[in-house]
Formats: C-alpha cells, sequence, structure tokens
C-alpha cells in the first residue's frame, strides 16, 4: 500500500519514537555534559548544553578523590566489578547445571519445580528482604561482600533461561556419550557445555547487569565504606547528606557508574534481547 | 538407549538440579517460614520475643501508616503501570516494521534506561526536577511556560507521587516495549497479510487481528509489571526519601523503615507477609500465562 497513506504512517512513526528516544536519551545527554562543566555551568537557565569551559578532569577527581570516611569511588568501582564479576561465573556455572537437569532428564514434579522457581522471580526482592537479612546475619556474613554474591548466583531467571537454550541440544549427543562409557557429568561438562557460547554470553550479560545495579541489598548488609559497591557509594552523594553540593563531580560520578552497563548493552545487545525473548517466553 | 531408565533420569536429574534445591530451600523457602513465624511475635532487635499471634496483622488492618502506604503504593504504581503500559505498547507497534530506517538506532535508545542503575540515574533526576535552576524548569522557560518553572516536583504532595512514576517510567518503558516487540515478532505475518488482500484497513488489521493475538502476552506486562513496579525501592528512596509528609512512602519503604529504623522486626515481618500475599497473588496469575511457551 504505497502513497500519501502509507508516507503518512512512517513519518508518525518516526515522529514517535525520535520523541521519545529524546525523553528516554536527554537525562544522560544532560548527565555527561553536567559531568564536564564548572560548577557554576551547571545549573543554568537556560540550560548550556555544550559546557563554556570544558573540565575533562572532572572524571579523574570523581573518581580519585576520597569521600565521606576517606574511600573514593575507584574503590567502589573495584567492589562492583568484583562482586558482578564473580556472580557472573558463579551464576554461569550453577545455571547451566540446573537448567540441564531440568531440559534433559525425566523426573515427576519436574514442571512444577520449574514452575514454582520461575514464579520466584515475578516476586519482589524487596518482599523478602528483611527475613533474608536475618538469614545472611546469622551466617555471620553481614557487612562481606559474598552477601552480594551468594543470594544472586542462582536465580529462577537464569535457572529458566539456561534451561530454554539446553532443551535445544539434541538427545543424540547425549546418548552418544553414554555409549562411549562417559559418566553424566562428563558428558555435561565436555560435551553440553561447550555449546553453549551464545547462551553463556546472554546469560553472563543478565547476571552481570543484575548485579552491578544491586541497591536495596547492598544498602541493607554492608556498613563498612571500604565494601561498599559503586550504587551504594553513589547514593551518599544525594541531596540531603550534608556534603558539599558539587553537582558537576555527582555526575561525572554517575556518568561513571551508567557508562559500564551501556557499553556492555551496546556492544552485545543481540545476545541481551535474545536473553529477553526467552526470558518472556516467546522462543526457545 | 534413547529411553533410558525411568530411575536412572530421576537419579540424575535431581542429582543437577540439586543447586537450585538448596537455592530454593535457603533463599525463598526459610525466609518465608522465618517471617510467617517472626510476624507472630511482639519482637523488636535486640529484645526477647513473645507469641502474640494475629495481633500484628490485627495491629496493620487498623494502622493508619500502614494505610497510607498501601495507597501511596497503589497510586504511584498505578499512574506508572498505566503509563508504561500504553507507551510501550505504542512504541512497539511503531518498532515493528522491518522497513523502517533508524530502527536499531530507537531500540537502543528506548532500552538504554533499562541497563543502567537506579542511584546514577536517580542523581541525575533529582536535578532535573530541581525547582527554578534544574532541567526540567530549564525546558519549562525554553518553551515559554516559566511559570511552571518554580514547581516542586519532589517536595509537593500533589506532585512528588507523579515525579517518582515520571522517573520510573522512563526507566522501565524500554523494557516493556521489548517484550511487546518479541510478542508482536511471533503473530504469524500471513494472517496480518490475508486480512490485508482482503481488502482489511491496517486499523482493522490491528484491533481485529494483531490485538487479540497479543493478548497474553499483554496480561503478562500488566501483571509482572504491577509486581516488579510495586516492589521498587530505590525510585522513591533516590527522589524522595517517602516524604513529603508521607506522600510517597510506599509498602517497600514502609518495612524498610518499619525493621531497619524502629527495630520492630515482628511487625515488620508481618507487613512483608502482606506484602508477599499481594505480589503473590499476582504473580502466579502472570506465571499462568507463561507454560504456554515450555515446549517449543
Amino acid at each position: 500500500m504505497p502513497g500519501a497513506y502509507h508516507r503518512l504512517i512512517r513519518l508518525s512513526q518516526h515522529a514517535l519514537l525520535s520523541a521519545y528516544s529524546i525523553f528516554s536519551l536527554l537525562p544522560f545527554l544532560w548527565m555527561v555534559s553536567a559531568a564536564l562543566k564548572r560548577p557554576q555551568d551547571v545549573l543554568t537557565v537556560p540550560i548550556r548544553w555544550i559546557p563554556p569551559v570544558w573540565q575533562p578532569q572532572n572524571f579523574l577527581r570523581a573518581l580519585l578523590e576520597p569521600r565521606f570516611a576517606g574511600e573514593n569511588l575507584a574503590r567502589f568501582m573495584a567492589n562492583s566489578v568484583m562482586v558482578a564479576v564473580i556472580t557472573t561465573m558463579a551464576s554461569i556455572l550453577l545455571s547451566t547445571i540446573v537448567g540441564y537437569g531440568f531440559a534433559k532428564f525425566q523426573f515427576r514434579l519436574r514442571d512444577t519445580l520449574l514452575w514454582v522457581m520461575l514464579s520466584t522471580t515475578l516476586l519482589p526482592f524487596s518482599s523478602v528482604i528483611i527475613p533474608l537479612f536475618l538469614i545472611v546475619r546469622r551466617l555471620h556474613m553481614i557487612d562481606s561482600l559474598w552477601a552480594l554474591v551468594i543470594p544472586f548466583a542462582l536465580t529462577g531467571q537464569s535457572i529458566f533461561l539456561a534451561r530454554q537454550f539446553i532443551i535445544t541440544v539434541p538427545g543424540e549427543l547425549l546418548d552418544a556419550g553414554r555409549v562411549d562409557g562417559a559418566g553424566e557429568m562428563q558428558i555435561f561438562l565436555r560435551l553440553v557445555f561447550p555449546l553453549l557460547g551464545p547462551a553463556i554470553v546472554t546469560l553472563g550479560i543478565t547476571t552481570f547487569l543484575t548485579s552491578w545495579n544491586l541497591f536495596l541489598w547492598p544498602l541493607v548488609v554492608l556498613s563498612s565504606q571500604e565494601r561498599f559497591t559503586l550504587p551504594l557509594g553513589l547514593s551518599l552523594m544525594g541531596l540531603g547528606s550534608t556534603f558539599l553540593v558539587d553537582y558537576h563531580l555527582w555526575m561525572a560520578a554517575a556518568a561513571l557508574a551508567v557508562l559500564p552497563p551501556l557499553a556492555v548493552f551496546f556492544l552485545l545487545e543481540r545476545q541481551y534481547m535474545r536473553g529477553l525473548e526467552a526470558l518472556s517466553g516467546l522462543k526457545g | 538407549m534413547r529411553r533410558i531408565q525411568l530411575a536412572y533420569q530421576t537419579k540424575f536429574g535431581l542429582l543437577f538440579i540439586s543447586p537450585a534445591a538448596l537455592y530454593f530451600a535457603g533463599f525463598w523457602v526459610l525466609p518465608v517460614a522465618l517471617a510467617v513465624v517472626a510476624s507472630a511475635t511482639d519482637w523488636r532487635i535486640g529484645r526477647p520475643a513473645h507469641f502474640i499471634g494475629l495481633s500484628n496483622y490485627a495491629g496493620l488492618v487498623s494502622d493508619p501508616q500502614f494505610h497510607h502506604a498501601l495507597l501511596a503504593s497503589l497510586t504511584m504504581t498505578g499512574i506508572a503501570l498505566a503509563s508504561i503500559v500504553a507507551l510501550a505498547l505504542v512504541l512497539a507497534v511503531a518498532l515493528n516494521d522491518s522497513g523502517l530506517r533508524l530502527s536499531r538506532f530507537y531500540k537502543l535508545a528506548v532500552f538504554a534506561p533499562v541497563v543502567t542503575d537506579w542511584v546514577a540515574t536517580g542523581l541525575a533526576w533529582q536535578l532535573i526536577f530541581l525547582p527554578n535552576q534544574g532541567v526540567l524548569a530549564g525546558l519549562f522557560e525554553g518553551v515559554g511556560l516559566s511559570q511552571w518553572s518554580s514547581l516542586r516536583w519532589t517536595s509537593t504532595r500533589q506532585l512528588a507521587p507523579l515525579a517518582v512514576a515520571i522517573f520510573v517510567v522512563w526507566k522501565m518503558t524500554g523494557l516493556y516495549t521489548m517484550v511487546f516487540l518479541a510478542g508482536l515478532r511471533s503473530v504469524p505475518r500471513e494472517f496480518q497479510e490475508a486480512a490485508l488482500m482482503d481488502g482489511a484497513s491496517a486499523t482493522q488489521v490491528f484491533s481485529r487481528i494483531t490485538m487479540p493475538l497479543l493478548r497474553p502476552i499483554t496480561v503478562f506486562v500488566v501483571v509482572s509489571g504491577f509486581v516488579t513496579v510495586i516492589g521498587l525501592f530505590e525510585p522513591i528512596f533516590m527522589l524522595t526519601g517517602g516524604g513529603p509528609a508521607d506522600a510517597t512512602r510506599a509498602l517497600p519503604i514502609f518495612m524498610y523503615e518499619t525493621f531497619f529504623q524502629f527495630q520492630r522486626a515482628g511487625y515488620a515481618s508481618a507487613a512483608g507477609m502482606v506484602f508477599l500475599a499481594i505480589c503473590l497473588v499476582f504473580a502466579l496469575l502472570a506465571a499462568r500465562q507463561l507454560p504456554y511457551s515450555f515446549y517449543e
């Protein structure tokens, strides 16, 4: 259906999508612009999108200057990287093992169990945070970075993702392994796991982003500033704090915090979106 | 060999899923059981607990603070979710067009807020909402609406819930846009093409064919979106901290304060159980929409 009608539809598609894209990206653009400004140029009416005087050194100051009890943002960032990387690695191993069990073995109540675990991903974390805090306290993991790793190394979401990918591995391959006399764990590690490359990327991105962005849980379990993660360190800069209000450094710190997730997402967008589709249950 | 024994399958199947069983027991069953027990006591941190039956629940029923938290939660979730679902559906329909130029850019732009964290973006939104000198004020001045530039978005009772909802919409719409987009892609093109061939208009195709086929995914988005948004702590913490005068003191904030500030472990656990029960009903509704994809 060519012609004016079709062109009108196209035009309205572009109008809508570019308007929303501006809304979506504007906070990021303003954040980066403010991060490069002198303090007196940050909050001006009218807004100056291009810094009149460029101060790229704001990023270094935000990263290295000690804040609060002498810790700097670089320290918080290192903690965040450490927690996210360990969680991601543990999650890849654990979820593929469990996903394999759900995908390739028959046993009673299997689908019910999977369904129950999948349902937990729909429950808000904030609803169980109090008893979870009590358990972690009993385990003497309060104020330890392990408390940020262990509860998130296996989730209903990651199990379901792994299961959706592993179910496509042909059963003949496993049977061939069994004929050759390999044990079940060997079959998983030698035959199945190496085939999961793309799935592991998807699983890894999802877990990494979840871990990197955690806030409420670290807020509850961490108390020593040397162990703070990036979002927790950043939150101390928020309004209401008694620290000097240096908005240009806030925004430099915020820009540094959103950069890694955005970079991971832009570079691995296809894999990430595939995970999302698998999770919303539309593709195997 | 294809049909290996059931006992063997059960043994190794259970072995492989045992880490999940451990996790599920440790991080869902045990916490919920613990909270149920704690909710029947008058326990305050550092003091001995006494069994008081359902008094905490009775207390919640008559606690104006709790009513207020429930109302604040429903208000903010309602505003945010209605906007998210409407926007996500419209954006997904616009994006579901293989011939559209720039569609990759649009997708990245719409989704970008989803992958970033609430705190860093929350700091930016604090400054966006700042009266008189913030970004929004600057934009209002720019389009000649200077009377709006002094609006105190995060510190008036009427506007604070709206400000939180706007932040939530900005952060989450991309996620549900992609879920809808995946749903639209699974609608077979032949149906739409056949209808177009028979002389149906684009609007008719959408309302009579695409929309009905999207029903399960729409229900899923509404229900899982409700549970996700009502459980959010971060956007409120970052913008208003529950204020002004309780206007945004939603359930997650109420529970957090009852427990961590007032140390009322028993009462906070009871509130948590009520909250969990509300979410569970919705989660079960949403999960019922999922099984259609369990087997390819």
